[in-house]
């Protein structure tokens, strides 16, 4: 997957509902995320979205399912590096009001200027405006559920 | 694959190497070789297991279902800034 003129496509960021999606295992949430890995695009997991995901929904198999994850050939995770970083997300929680879990998420996206791929179009709609720089999002759906309800 | 053990060199951190004497001290491990080979050999067999669930999911998934999935989240994707689109 390249884009205009070669280019590498930016990452994206995965956000908590998306590993929840794949902790429960999702086979479409699954698929979908395996071709875009199969295509070459990058997808950055941050860690506390990971915590998060695990918050919500514990067991052998969601852990195996998240390492699954990472383990395909352009998933990386995003650690929560040091002092600075953890400032950093300190500083989102505050503004945003977001739980440190989706808060990592935009930190990240909003430090890489990636755009965070989800579930949940209705929390990023309402936080997008909540950082200096605007957070885009990329809403997983199908249109055709979406139509029918 | 040789059936010999491949000699390898390796840096652990010192309250893992502490743990790995800890068990040979305790008979629990013949040796620290064989406590290194006992958690790579965990790890693989996780990742197998990860990956084993993996395929199962995506046997059961609808390709139709995906594929208008994916179609919608690319159309995002072509609608972003070029800022969040390449590097």
């Amino acid at each position: 997957m390249s884009g205009e003129g070669g280019a590498v496509p930016a990452p994206l960021i995965l956000d908590v509902s998306v590993l929840i999606a794949v902790a429960r295992g999702d086979a479409r949430v699954m698929e979908l995320i395996q071709g875009y890995d199969a295509d070459g695009q990058p997808l950055i997991i941050p860690a506390l979205a990971i915590t998060g995901a695990l918050h919500d929904i514990s067991g052998r198999d969601a852990e195996a399912m998240l390492r699954g994850l990472e383990r395909l050939d352009n998933t990386m995770t995003a650690p929560l590096r040091d002092a600075e970083q953890a400032a950093h997300l300190a500083a989102v929680i505050s503004r945003t009001g977001l739980s440190p879990w989706d808060a990592h998420v935009a930190a990240v996206a909003d430090a890489s200027v990636c755009a965070i791929l989800t579930l949940d179009a209705r929390k990023w709609r309402e936080h997008s405006g909540d950082l200096d720089d605007r957070l885009y999002f990329i809403e997983i759906s199908d249109p055709e559920e979406t139509d029918r309800h | 694959m040789s059936e010999r053990n491949a000699e390898v060199t390796v840096t652990i951190a010192p309250h893992l190497a502490a743990y790995a004497e800890r068990l040979v001290a305790a008979g629990t491990a013949p040796t620290i070789s064989a406590v290194i080979n006992d958690a790579l050999e965990a790890q693989r067999r996780r990742d197998l297991e990860a990956r084993r669930l993996w395929k199962e999911a995506a046997e059961h998934a609808d390709p139709d279902a995906v594929a208008r999935m994916r179609s919608h989240a690319d159309a995002q994707i072509a609608d972003l800034p070029a800022s969040h689109r390449y590097r």
